[in-house]
């Protein structure tokens, strides 16, 4: 087992005729990953690396079903192409394009959720089951298959996760890059309840960063999971950024900064690790040696 | 992108809130000028992108076309938290029965619109929300909602408005709501908004629009509201990354830092000072950067005289550790090695990488001597505290 991506995943890549989407299509092929099709519109009949593209989500359900999809299209098509996928059923979405409209994203949070479907990202790195399924544009050299599940909110902070915990000796069940823009598709909790629900998975390393309240909102839901988890928060030395504006300050009151979100945490009785090299040490304690 | 007073209020006043009869003016001159059409006494303000103008001075009346002058003159000379005034919005002065707040932001815990009405407006309104949290009233709206003419009259009533003034405030929150979803805003805000005898006025406007939306929005451009960025907070240092299109900010020490991805930007200056060291810059190098772009990024570290060191590190994902060598390349031919550079690749093309920098070694040795390359079997933490002891000695030495 594993969350949203294993070798059992059909994966869709929408996007897959553009530059990056071709690029990655190859990739996540070269490590296994089932890729069954791909969307992009006024492209339909094209292969690319063998695989068949589609014209419409719809098409590609009829002919591959698909059952998770990936994004490439660019940022100000990105929510048409999560609710096209939604209307054909897909629950597993993963975005990778940066800089989605936020009211665009606002929607789409509202359509997910009465869909039950997990949106992930956007500016999201992708997910990777190691040894089962590399989603998304990361890196496979930093993963190995093993014990615990990462949810970050910066790719290059998911690979120092994986690389810290590969050279530990504990691996990873899946890596979830939970993307890099203000208002994602998922938040912390929905992606630890997934992995509480794993049986792979003994143990959960969440690294957030300043900006955004995706951290202390996590903190609220702390009681609901089981297993343990541990946090890392970027930006504890950051200078302090520039305000929002009052109604931003009435709703929020002080909450985005690396305090904040580190203390918010802690009183939910999260530990936090302040180096990567902390991350095995508490591990240990709670899930025993590598 | 935060608008200016005048740019909001033109947006609300096509959107058929009422705005006081106001001119921006450049020059003591046209201030006058303005303030003789629009008639005695007039508010003049400056025009700036920071809040906390009104604290900071930045806000006066004037009775006379001698006294517009002079209130002008003043403010355009004045620096509000380091932000030069270019301009000032002459506008008539309404006689103030009452202040509201209103404001229509997103919800980021509930990830929806939310409408925000106080009774008590003004310049303490954050002091409010803290200690009279029951004169704040707020609703969420349903993001495939608009605000509907009942929701408007219920705000306007809790914040205590009588007779036709729930309906007239009602009516203006919807419209507030209006523009915040029309424009892809991140806040619409009126503060205060001045209930004056029979009539209501937006005395002030913020408007901060999501920049990812603004390619939805060309009518801005033709009103000549681009894309801005404010740059006189900036360090010259920062002026100029700005100009090249790279996220960078200025620190108090002296290792130059080259992390890549924002996120790891952010935790690399973290570990350096756990690791006791002083970070001179914070700096996002981007998803897929070219290797001329690298160079330009390492020119911004190794100019900076403050830098004794520089730290980089790179983790291949979308981006290819084989363009960040050859970055490294171009660098280097051109500027030689002034200063250690201790650096980490790995991920995504590392061996290509590796091998660019060690033929090149082979045939430049020189270009090498300060420079030290790590690669995946090194841990991050191992070569972060390697240039924090090699700044200590550059810096000692």
């Amino acid at each position: 087992m594993a969350i949203i991506v294993d070798d059992k995943s059909r994966v869709l890549v929408q996007g897959i005729t553009g530059g990056a989407g071709k690029f990655h299509t190859k990739n996540m092929i070269e490590y296994g990953t089932n890729i069954v099709g791909g969307v992009t519109p006024g492209k339909g009949g094209q292969e690319v690396e063998g695989v068949p593209v589609y014209d419409t989500v719809h098409g590609c359900v009829m002919g591959e079903n698909p059952d998770v999809s990936v994004v490439f299209v660019p940022a100000r098509f990105a929510a048409d192409a999560v609710m096209e996928c939604l209307d054909e059923g897909l629950k597993r979405i993963i975005l990778v394009p940066e800089r989605i409209p936020i009211h665009d994203m606002l929607e789409v949070r509202h359509k997910a959720g009465k869909a039950g479907a997990t949106v992930v990202g956007g500016n999201s790195p992708g997910v990777v089951s190691p040894g089962k399924a590399n989603v998304g544009i990361m890196p496979p050299i930093a993963f190995s298959e093993g014990r615990v599940g990462t949810v970050a909110r910066s790719g290059a902070i998911t690979y120092y996760l994986a690389d810290t915990l590969t050279h530990s000796g504990y691996g990873e069940t899946t890596c979830v890059g939970l993307g890099g823009d203000p208002i994602l598709g998922s938040n912390f909790e929905d992606i630890l309840r997934l992995f509480d629900n794993d049986p792979e998975t003994e143990a959960m390393v969440m690294a957030g960063e300043i900006g955004g309240l995706y951290e202390e909102i996590a903190s609220q839901h702390m009681s609901e999971i089981k297993k343990p988890v541990i946090a890392f928060i970027a930006g504890l030395y950051a200078p302090p950024g520039k305000r929002m504006g009052h109604a931003g300050a009435i709703v929020e009151k002080g909450m985005g900064t690396a305090e904040s979100k580190v203390k918010a945490l802690s009183d939910a009785g999260v530990p936090i690790a302040k180096k990567f090299s902390d991350i095995p040490k508490l591990l240990e304690e709670r899930i025993g040696k590598a | 992108m935060r608008l200016y007073e005048y740019e909001a209020k033109e947006i609300f006043e096509n959107a058929k809130i009422p705005v006081p009869p106001r001119k921006v003016a450049r020059s003591a001159e046209e201030a006058k000028t303005a303030a003789e059409e629009i008639g005695f006494p007039v508010a003049i303000k400056a025009q700036v992108l920071v809040g906390g103008r009104g604290k900071a001075g930045g806000i006066e009346f004037a009775d006379s076309p001698e006294e517009t002058e002079e209130i002008t003159n003043r403010l355009l000379g004045l620096r509000i938290k380091d932000t030069p005034v270019h301009s000032v919005l002459v506008e008539k002065k309404v006689e103030v029965e009452k202040e509201l707040y209103i404001g229509v932001t997103i919800d980021r815990f509930e990830f929806k619109p939310i409408v925000i009405v106080s009774s008590e407006g003004g310049v303490d309104i954050e002091k409010v929300a803290e200690e009279e949290p029951d004169k704040i009233h707020k609703l969420h709206i349903d993001v495939n909602d608009k605000l509907r003419s009942y929701q408007g009259r219920l705000l306007a009533s809790s914040a205590g408005l009588q007779g036709k003034m729930i309906s007239k405030v009602g009516g203006i929150l919807q419209r507030l709501y209006g523009v915040f979803k029309k424009y892809d805003a991140k806040i619409a805000e009126i503060n205060p908004l001045i209930v004056s005898g029979e009539s209501v006025y937006a005395a002030d406007a913020k408007l901060i629009l999501d920049d990812d939306s603004l390619f939805r929005h060309p009518e801005l451009k033709e009103k000549g509201i681009s894309m801005r960025h404010d740059v006189s907070e900036l360090t010259e240092r920062e002026k100029l990354a700005q100009a090249e299109g790279i996220p960078y900010l200025d620190l108090d020490g002296n290792i130059g830092m080259f992390p890549g991805g924002a996120g790891f930007g952010i935790a690399s200056i973290d570990l350096v000072k756990q690791l006791g060291g002083e970070p001179a810059n914070f700096m996002d190098s981007g998803g897929g950067p070219t290797p001329e772009r690298i160079a330009k990024m390492l020119d911004l570290l190794v100019d900076n005289p403050n830098v004794v060191t520089i730290f980089g590190a790179r983790f291949g994902g979308i981006s290819r550790c084989d363009d960040f060598a050859k970055g490294v390349m171009i660098f280097l031919e051109a500027k030689g090695t002034k200063k250690p550079m201790i650096m980490r690749m790995t991920g995504n093309k590392w061996k290509e990488g590796m091998e660019i920098l060690e033929n090149a070694k082979k045939e430049r040795p020189e270009l090498f001597e300060k420079i030290e390359v790590f690669g995946i079997d090194t841990p991050i933490e191992e070569v972060a505290k390697r240039a924090v002891e090699v700044a200590r000695e550059e810096a000692g030495g």
